[in-house]
């Protein structure tokens, strides 16, 4: 399904005037309608690539927000025009920065926040609050508003309605704007802070929107790893629920990896693994070390002290509950024409020794091609029982992710991921003591 | 030492998390609410399918207050409250209790204030789900005093649940209908019937349209029969008073089997959405007929346990059990042969059997394929068997096919073979209750796995022969005796031998 528009032109109103626009809005016109009893969602837009591709001629506007194919098609040509390592994200910050921009006379249509994705809009929002920043300085704050109402094709049938509000504005307008926002977030329904930015830029901004109770959604594959695992932790142990697409991102390989121990004769085998190996792409090493330390969680690994530097990658251990030891081993991965989402993974193997009951090891490779299968099959596991799954990187646009989580979302930060996120900022402070 | 939980696997499941809201159980005195309902919600709130904005509210004539009703209600579930002492005290903080006759206008008054109450006390936003656990002569009363109360009122934020059975036969099932759809919309409506809430019934739509090898053969060119059978090795029990006046057709044919049989003879749904699906099992229901509609004696058979076991264990016959009436002709066993009149079911039989003390407790779903066109090879057992694929929904779920291979040795004789798929095996852990699922699926207004008006007519109007004819010329139907802990009544066997075919023995 395309992404819809809200259905009239929103109205362009000055800030302070928009409570009072809203509240005539909804008494007046809907006396029967109190909208939709479900959330608010908060949107940080910026968007950066796409302004700069749109404003620069590379693609065609409007800027709306989304990350489109054409968008992607003409990052990844820059990566090969500029001369970048062919493992670069196409949409990379070096991407970014190694393009000029031009100045054009006439600024590009910004349909951002307007252009709601039908995965959100199913959802039936109460309240859309887009912050759309300005790449260029010099815009002031302007702020439209819209009612919105699914179409039926959405399951919009209930016709529980919405509204629309965005703020645009370079920067500092924006900052300046930042004070009304509080006052248009509906004190009855949960509040939802979607940062779909790098973790990296606008610290204040982030500090003034995401506050508790606010349930945050996030990337940490969108930043520096250590700054993105800084703020993953920060906001979960001060108990705010804290929603991060990366870790969403690993879903099919935690499940996968569970599916595989879910035969009870196979169950043995988590008790006596020896190695675990992740291939990521890219250096981002966010992912690896999240799903590294959600199994070393659940299987009550203790992380040692000790890590080395190996190849391109890095190597230390765990210690399970019977004191042995578990070599572990994150093995970055430059490939070409990477995922757009920084740090996948692209491949895990287990190695279990035998027991008594199962006679020959067990090792178990998950891969995202059959290349990468082919890579984790070398080093002497031809002896044992091999058990290899194919796990597809997930590469579905953040509107649907995000959709999923509003959707399923308990309120809480997942138990899963809390748990991880300590485990994993330790491994990287170790690894970082190394680099 | 095998872990008995995959450690991997806890905490992995994205279970859709209920919206703030209060469940009111009507008949919460009843045996139902101790032994399925509240422990059933003590489930979904140990796994976090519960919002802390959420309340129970049980309402019975019983003149209870809400620490009485705590405390009956953790009788039943002494063994899970050791287990999560926890977890019960803050569970057990939103149970309430309100003493109500639903037939008297002043009490549902004094409900509609408790609730307001426990809306301001537990955040539960005025959202409700009415569960009708009455007997059924107060559905209609029930939801007509909850639509005067105006407790039926909001479309999105009030839903009512109503147990089996709905109706007695066609028309009552109609009048009935009628009642609730004046009392609200059928979207706020949710029949429940807890075959539906079991995975290895939802697991037969998933085997069906997630896979393609089945569908291309799942059709009349190349399935020569199907037998639909859910035996159960107890008696009546407790239950005479009801059974007395229902008997199996009525207690486990007209919804149970009926929906097993939906499920299998559906036609796909163009996507997973709620109407569709309900749309094609109603379309299902609405073509299918008993196999002989003017003579229903000559396809179906209606028997009676007698006494059986044996002398350490003997076992009562059905007339001498307490409550029941000693020259009761009530059917403890129904088998009964039905065509569906559609382009994939044409000519296939359809056989569906159910009873109490047979041989052995099972719930299962055979297909039986045609056999080869032409037989190369000599059979191992003289004739070559069909190829069958079953599906079993209780006990040891899981499925099976049959198919014929080599029988090792020089020759080149044929022999049945069996693949399994087993539940246990596979996952190694037990699924939830089905009420488990049904009601978080209320709760969260999902009415998937919840039978809709026209299925539930549909449903009786193919029963109405046989009703019809048990009730005014019931000498035709005669309930033939069958001793207990056997497969039931030798006329059930020479139902399916006129077709030249033999029950399954599972």
């Amino acid at each position: 399904m395309s992404p819809q528009l809200t259905l009239q032109t929103p109205l362009q109103i000055p800030p302070q005037e928009i409570p009072g626009y809203l509240q005539k809005l909804w008494s007046q016109d809907q006396s029967d309608n109190k909208g939709a009893n479900t959330f608010c969602l908060l949107v940080w837009h910026p968007a950066w690539m796409e302004q700069k591709l749109v404003n620069t001629g590379r693609i065609n506007g409007p800027v709306i927000g989304v990350q489109r194919s054409d968008l992607i098609e003409e990052a990844r040509k820059i990566v090969l025009e500029k001369d970048l390592p062919h493992s670069t994200p196409p949409l990379d910050k070096e991407v970014f920065n190694s393009f000029k921009t031009t100045n054009i006379s006439k600024q590009p249509e910004d349909l951002r926040g307007q252009h709601i994705d039908s995965a959100i809009s199913q959802l039936q929002p109460r309240r859309l609050i887009t912050l759309a920043p300005n790449l260029e300085q010099g815009h002031d704050l302007e702020t439209l508003v819209a009612a919105y109402c699914p179409l039926p094709e959405e399951g919009g049938d209930n016709s529980a309605c919405g509204d629309v509000i965005v703020l645009k504005g370079d920067r500092n307008s924006l900052k300046e704007g930042l004070c009304i926002v509080e006052e248009l977030i509906p004190e009855d329904l949960p509040s939802w802070l979607w940062w779909n930015g790098s973790l990296d830029e606008d610290p204040e901004i982030l500090s003034q929107l995401a506050l508790p109770p606010r349930r945050i959604i996030l990337d940490s594959a969108l930043g520096e790893p250590s700054h993105c695992l800084n703020v993953l932790q920060e906001r979960i142990k001060s108990g705010q629920a804290v929603n991060d697409l990366n870790w969403l991102r690993l879903r099919t390989w935690r499940e996968t990896l569970a599916m595989v121990f879910d035969p009870p004769n196979r169950r043995d085998s988590l008790s006596n693994i020896i190695n675990l190996d992740i291939d990521i792409q890219g250096d981002h090493l966010v992912q690896g070390l999240l799903l590294a330390s959600w199994i070393a969680d659940k299987l009550g690994w203790e992380s040692t002290l000790e890590v080395e530097k190996e190849g391109q990658g890095y190597r230390t251990r765990f210690k399970r509950p019977d004191n042995l030891m578990v070599n572990f081993r994150l093995m970055p991965l430059p490939l070409g024409n990477p995922s757009i989402n920084p740090g996948q993974i692209i491949g895990l193997r287990l190695i279990c020794q035998s027991t008594k009951n199962e006679k020959v090891g067990l090792c178990v490779i998950l891969a995202s091609e059959s290349g990468e299968c082919m890579r984790l099959e070398a080093g002497g596991v031809a002896s044992m029982e091999l058990l290899e799954e194919v796990v597809p990187l997930q590469n579905s646009p953040a509107e649907r992710d995000v959709a999923l989580l509003l959707e399923s979302s308990r309120g809480s930060t997942s138990p899963l991921l809390s748990n991880a996120t300590p485990m994993a900022r330790k491994l990287l402070n170790l690894i970082e003591s190394q680099k | 030492m095998i872990q008995a939980t995959n450690p991997l696997r806890i905490g992995l499941r994205q279970e859709r998390v209920v919206s703030p809201q209060c469940l009111v159980i009507f008949g919460a005195s009843g045996d139902l609410t101790h032994r399925k309902l509240v422990p059933a919600l003590f489930e979904l709130f140990k796994q976090r399918r519960l919002p802390s904005e959420f309340a129970l509210l049980g309402c019975a004539r019983r003149p209870w207050s809400d620490e009485e009703f705590r405390n009956k209600m953790s009788k039943s579930l002494e063994k899970e409250i050791r287990q999560s002492p926890k977890e019960w005290e803050e569970f057990s903080n939103r149970l309430f209790y309100e003493p109500v006759n639903l037939e008297h206008p002043e009490d549902v008054i004094k409900l509609r204030s408790r609730l307001e109450e426990i809306d301001k006390i537990k955040a539960t936003h005025a959202n409700r789900t009415f569960y009708l656990s009455v007997a059924p002569k107060f559905y209609a009363s029930g939801c007509k005093s909850l639509a005067e109360a105006g407790l039926l009122k909001d479309p999105i934020r009030s839903r009512v649940v109503i147990e089996k059975p709905f109706g007695r036969d066609y028309r009552s099932a109609q009048s009935l209908n009628r009642i609730v759809q004046n009392c609200a919309l059928e979207s706020q409506v949710f029949r429940i019937d807890h075959y539906l809430g079991k995975e290895t019934v939802q697991n037969i739509l998933v085997l069906r349209f997630a896979n393609t090898i089945f569908e291309p053969i799942w059709n009349r060119n190349y399935i020569s029969n199907i037998q639909i059978t859910s035996s159960e090795t107890v008696g009546v029990e407790d239950r005479a008073g009801y059974y007395e006046s229902s008997g199996a057709l009525r207690d486990m044919v007209q919804n149970h089997l009926t929906q097993m049989l939906a499920i299998t003879a559906m036609e796909p749904p163009g996507h997973f959405d709620p109407e569709a699906i309900r749309n094609e099992k109603a379309k299902v229901l609405q073509a299918a007929h008993l196999a002989n509609e003017l003579e229903p004696w000559k396809c179906c058979v209606r028997g009676q346990y007698s006494k059986g076991g044996s002398k350490s264990n003997p076992l009562l016959g059905y007339r001498d059990e307490v409550g029941v009436d000693p020259n009761s002709t009530t059917e403890t066993y129904v088998a009964m042969k039905l065509f569906i009149n559609n382009w994939r079911w044409q000519g296939v039989p359809f056989y569906i059997r159910t009873g109490k003390r047979l041989a052995k407790r099972t719930s299962e779903v055979a297909l039986t394929f045609r056999e080869a066109p032409v037989h190369l090879f000599d059979a191992a057992g003289g004739t070559p068997t069909s190829n069958q694929l079953i599906l079993r929904i209780q006990p040891n779920e899981g499925a099976e096919f049959k198919f014929e291979v080599k029988s090792p040795g020089s020759g080149m004789r044929s022999r049945p073979v069996e693949m399994e798929f087993s539940y246990d095996e596979s996952f190694g852990e037990p699924s939830d209750e089905g009420y488990v699922r049904l009601l978080a699926d209320a709760m969260l207004g999902d009415p998937t796995l919840f039978t809709r008006s026209d299925e539930v007519e549909a449903a009786w109007r193919l029963y109405t022969p046989l009703l019809e004819m048990i009730e005014d010329s019931p000498w035709q139907l005669p309930t033939y005796p069958y001793e207990s802990r056997t497969w039931g009544p030798t006329q059930s066997d020479e139902l399916l031998a006129k077709d030249h075919l033999l029950w399954r023995r599972p």
